[in-house]
């Protein structure tokens, strides 16, 4: 990587605060990530990452300004940001009747002409996205019928389909086992090998030391943003968790173990 | 000679002419009758009554479900209620000429399918007047008919009227229609009885003709005579405050089983009928008798 | 994962387009056969068909009652099939329809509200302006007022149950904001009815819903708003499709939500409106058809408005015939049985649901 090539802004928020009715949930927020790059967005409970997601991508607004690639994002055309910007939510329920297919082919909306059926090759990218996402033996049944983890992996078939530049997800290793845990981060690796930015909210510490860049959120501020192996990120993790929390390595990969209390191993 | 086969046919064409006529009805639409209707269906009581007291009771050939009187119209065929009647039974029978009230909406579905439709509702003693008239127009006979049964009808009020002794006029009533409870108020066909007979009504004019009323203005006014049906006079005692009605305490309450009522709601040729059962009655409670 | 195409030979499912094209067929040909059968029955049975061709009254009993009537019944049946299909995919709920929303609250108040105006039939003692205007008013305009007003009411009984309830998001509070907008707008129009008796005995009939009065020119009017609306929604269908994995889903997929989701309420406020003015209020009709439909077939929303649309006419002209032949010669009111005949499949889903589906 040439020293003076500083990698593209995929997505920035400046934000002053960001509100959900009443309730001031973020504040003063200044964040840029960089494209190509995997960011784990983490904090405790209540702290805001799904709000700044949403902010993201442009479900929630904000006193400020959120820019996708450059360009506010109050300026984008909705098919055209929809292409480029494509979120998963948390808990997504509904959808009950449709089949796994069906979908997975909502995610090709905002590229299919208006009154336009499935073109061949929308039905190759919803084929291409269900064997992605390990819900190709799926496709045939309804939503309704399936697990928690089974749903989920339709729901990520959806998020790959529309295959957009920038990828939002909120959870998305909710009900999965490990297995296809380790799927999900083999996609998401080869995604951002081929040049698109992934944002994740996420739950599993382990999972997000996977990632490039680990957002820290607490209380509705950054409290840090930097790589993942920085031992500086690895600190400001185990105090946003109030030291609960210790970050050890095992082998190539960093993990993070929760703590009792206040005992502390020497 | 050919003048005269021309004089012929004008004055034959005359003649039609002069019979053809036309009936304007109480909405104001006007019906053309060549010749006066040999088929009539009625889909309101009251002009089932009058028809058949003006003597065309054979012309009738059907009714609506409510139309009972006299006997032998109840052996007309029935085709379902005055205001939801059955369009395709109506039709069937071919009438010239159908009778219903202004507030049905058949009348336009049956107009729009060719049918001569007049819609005539009496709903007082000076409405019966007209629709009679009307209703002798239609039919063709002379006024001299109308006029005839409008006396006897008043003749027979005044009879009734009559039979009411002195000390029972003057009285107040409360004349129960619906037990939510509606009552009959002025300008309605039977406190136009009521009047006739020397009674008062206890609901006042500015409450329209069938006000709701609150059940305290009853117990307030405190009726001298309580005219109600059978059923609604099971539970008048268990009314909040009208078990100290005097009418109550007093046994001064006249029921009225349903062909009763049949007979004092709809103003008709009945019309003195339905003043004797009333001085009947009022007579029977109002005066202390033994 | 790159962005090459992978072989276009793809072993997606089976398409339910072909199945919905037989079922759509299917419901054509049984909906032919309900107007051929609804032509032969009522009040006079069979032999009013067999005389038609000698005997204009029975000419016109067959060709100008029973055929209009049959054929509205039809339609209307569709237009409330449409409009639930819509309500429950907008409002993503089972059990939404145009009575749950205060539509048809609406509807009936706009009318009874005309009836008080313009007299049911022409009023005498109620004022020389309104035989005036019964008069002035051809039936041709008449019925267009009657559903323009029906229309009118049906949206704002609508919008108010959105307003009450904040938008859509939580569609409990929808449901019940719907169902208090519909009891308010009844007790509304319960005191248009006791200020005004004529326009009490003139909605009487209306509540319980009576196909007996619709004629040709009512058929037409149903007609000319029924084909644009199903076009219109099977237009809008994707809305409702994302609309099925949540507002914020359907956003990010760039879809411009608030004029769509408008357009879908005036597309259900109008099939309601127009069906409530021809009709008076047919419950049950709205509620199951789109789930007589998706029984029938799995698919998206586009063909399942479709499925609804033609259901809904199916079970709506049934039941007048049933109406009309069960107690024959007289006749039943067709809500009724529309209830009847909605309740008994009401609870076979029920009963079917509560068996435990396929594991978690």
């Amino acid at each position: 990587m040439a020293p003076d090539a500083s990698p593209s802004i995929a997505v920035s928020a400046r934000l002053s605060v960001a509100r959900i009715g009443k309730r001031q949930i973020l504040h003063e927020i200044d964040l840029q990530l960089a494209a190509g790059r995997w960011s784990a967005v983490v904090g405790p409970n209540g702290a805001g990452k799904s709000t700044l997601l949403r902010v993201l991508a442009g479900l929630l607004s904000c006193d400020g300004r959120v820019l996708l690639l450059g360009r506010p994002l109050a300026d984008w055309p909705g098919r055209e940001r929809a292409r480029c910007l494509a979120w998963l939510g948390q808990q997504e329920g509904g959808g009950e009747d449709l089949r796994a297919w069906d979908v997975a082919m909502l995610g090709r909306l905002p590229h299919r002409a208006w009154l336009a059926p499935p073109t061949a090759e929308d039905q190759a990218v919803v084929a291409q996205a269900l064997r992605a996402a390990q819900a190709w033996e799926l496709r045939e049944r309804r939503l309704a019928e399936l697990s928690g983890g089974e749903r989920q992996r339709v729901l990520l078939a959806r998020l790959l389909a529309v295959q957009a530049r920038v990828l939002l997800m909120d959870e998305p290793l909710a009900h999965l086992d490990p297995p296809h845990q380790a799927d999900w981060l083999a996609t998401v690796r080869a995604l951002v090998a081929a040049g698109a930015t992934v944002v994740s909210v996420l739950h599993e510490l382990n999972m997000a030391l996977q990632a490039d860049d680990i957002v820290v959120v607490r209380a509705g501020r950054i409290a840090h943003h930097g790589a993942a192996t920085d031992a500086a990120t690895h600190q400001a993790l185990q105090a946003a968790f109030d030291g609960r929390i210790a970050i050890r390595q095992v082998g190539d990969d960093w993990v993070a173990l929760p703590r009792a209390g206040a005992r502390e191993a020497a | 000679m050919a003048w005269r086969r021309v004089l012929l046919a004008l004055l034959l064409a005359a003649a039609t002419a002069a019979q053809a006529y036309e009936i304007t009805d109480d909405t104001g639409q006007a019906q053309h009758f060549d010749a006066p209707p040999a088929r009539i269906v009625s889909l309101l009581p009251s002009l089932t009554e009058t028809v058949c007291a003006l003597g065309a009771c054979e012309r009738v050939v059907g009714r609506d479900r409510y139309s009972n009187w006299p006997a032998a119209v109840r052996a007309r065929p029935e085709v379902g209620g005055g205001l939801d009647p059955n369009v395709e039974a109506v039709v069937a029978l071919k009438p010239d000429a159908v009778l219903l009230g202004t507030s049905s909406r058949a009348s336009v579905r049956l107009r729009a399918l060719g049918l001569k439709v007049l819609a005539l509702e009496p709903h007082t003693r000076a409405d019966l007047g007209r629709v009679t008239r009307v209703l002798a127009e239609l039919l063709q006979l002379p006024r001299a008919d109308a006029d005839a049964l409008l006396a006897r009808i008043d003749a027979g009020v005044a009879a009734a009227a009559e039979s009411l002794p002195p000390d029972a006029r003057g009285q107040s009533v409360y004349y129960e229609v619906m037990p939510t409870p509606h009552a009959a108020g002025r300008g309605s066909f039977i406190d136009e009885l009521i009047q006739a007979l020397g009674l008062v009504n206890i609901i006042p004019a500015a409450l329209g003709p069938f006000p709701k009323i609150n059940p305290e203005l009853v117990v307030r006014a405190d009726p001298d005579l309580i005219m109600i049906s059978l059923q609604g006079a099971a539970d008048l005692a268990r009314r909040p405050g009208w078990a100290r009605l005097r009418a109550l305490r007093e046994g001064h309450v006249c029921e009225f089983d349903a062909a009763q009522r049949d007979i004092l709601v709809r103003p008709g040729p009945r019309m003195p009928e339905a003043a004797r059962l009333m001085a009947d009655c009022a007579a029977h409670r109002l005066t202390p008798e033994k | 994962m790159s962005s090459a195409l992978v072989a276009p030979v793809v072993n997606a499912p089976a398409s339910a387009g072909m199945r919905v094209a037989w079922l759509a067929a299917l419901l054509l040909a049984l909906a032919l056969l309900g107007l051929a059968l609804g032509a032969s029955v009522g009040s006079t049975g069979f032999d009013s068909l067999l005389r038609a061709r000698h005997d204009p009254a029975a000419w016109q009993i067959v060709w100008d009652i029973r055929l209009p009537r049959t054929l509205g019944a039809w339609l209307a049946g569709a237009l409330l099939g449409l409009a639930g299909a819509v309500a429950q995919g907008l409002f993503r709920n089972p059990l939404a329809d145009p009575f749950l929303l205060g539509s048809a609250s609406g509807a009936a108040l706009a009318v009874a509200l005309v009836f008080a105006v313009l007299g049911a039939g022409g009023m005498v003692g109620g004022g020389a302006s309104s035989a005036a205007l019964a008069q002035l008013a051809s039936p041709v305009l008449a019925r267009l007022g009657f559903t323009g007003a029906a229309f009118v009411g049906a949206l704002a009984g609508v919008l108010l149950a959105l307003v009450l309830a904040h938008g859509v998001q939580q569609t409990l509070r929808l449901l019940l904001a719907g169902v208090i907008v519909g009891y308010v707008l009844g007790a509304v129009r319960d005191l248009v009815q006791l200020a005004n008796p004529d326009v009490l005995v003139a909605m009487q009939g209306f509540t319980l819903g009576v196909t007996g009065f619709v004629g040709w020119g009512a058929c037409a009017l149903m007609a000319a708003v029924l084909a644009p609306l199903v076009l219109a929604a099977w237009a809008m269908a994707r809305v409702l499709d994302a609309l099925a994995l949540g507002e914020a889903t359907a956003h990010s997929l760039g879809l411009p939500l608030a004029p769509l989701r408008a357009l879908l309420i005036g597309v259900l406020a109008l099939a309601t409106g127009a069906a409530v003015a021809q009709t008076g209020l047919i419950g049950f009709v709205g509620l199951v058809a789109p789930h007589l439909a998706r029984s029938l077939a799995r698919c998206t929303h586009g063909p399942l408005l479709l499925l609804a649309t033609l259901v809904g006419g199916l079970l709506l002209m049934a039941a007048d015939i049933a109406a009309r032949v069960l107690i024959a010669p007289q006749e039943l009111p067709v809500g009724v049985l529309t209830a009847v005949l909605g309740g008994f499949y009401l609870l076979w889903l029920m009963h079917r649901r509560t068996q435990p589906d396929a594991g978690t």
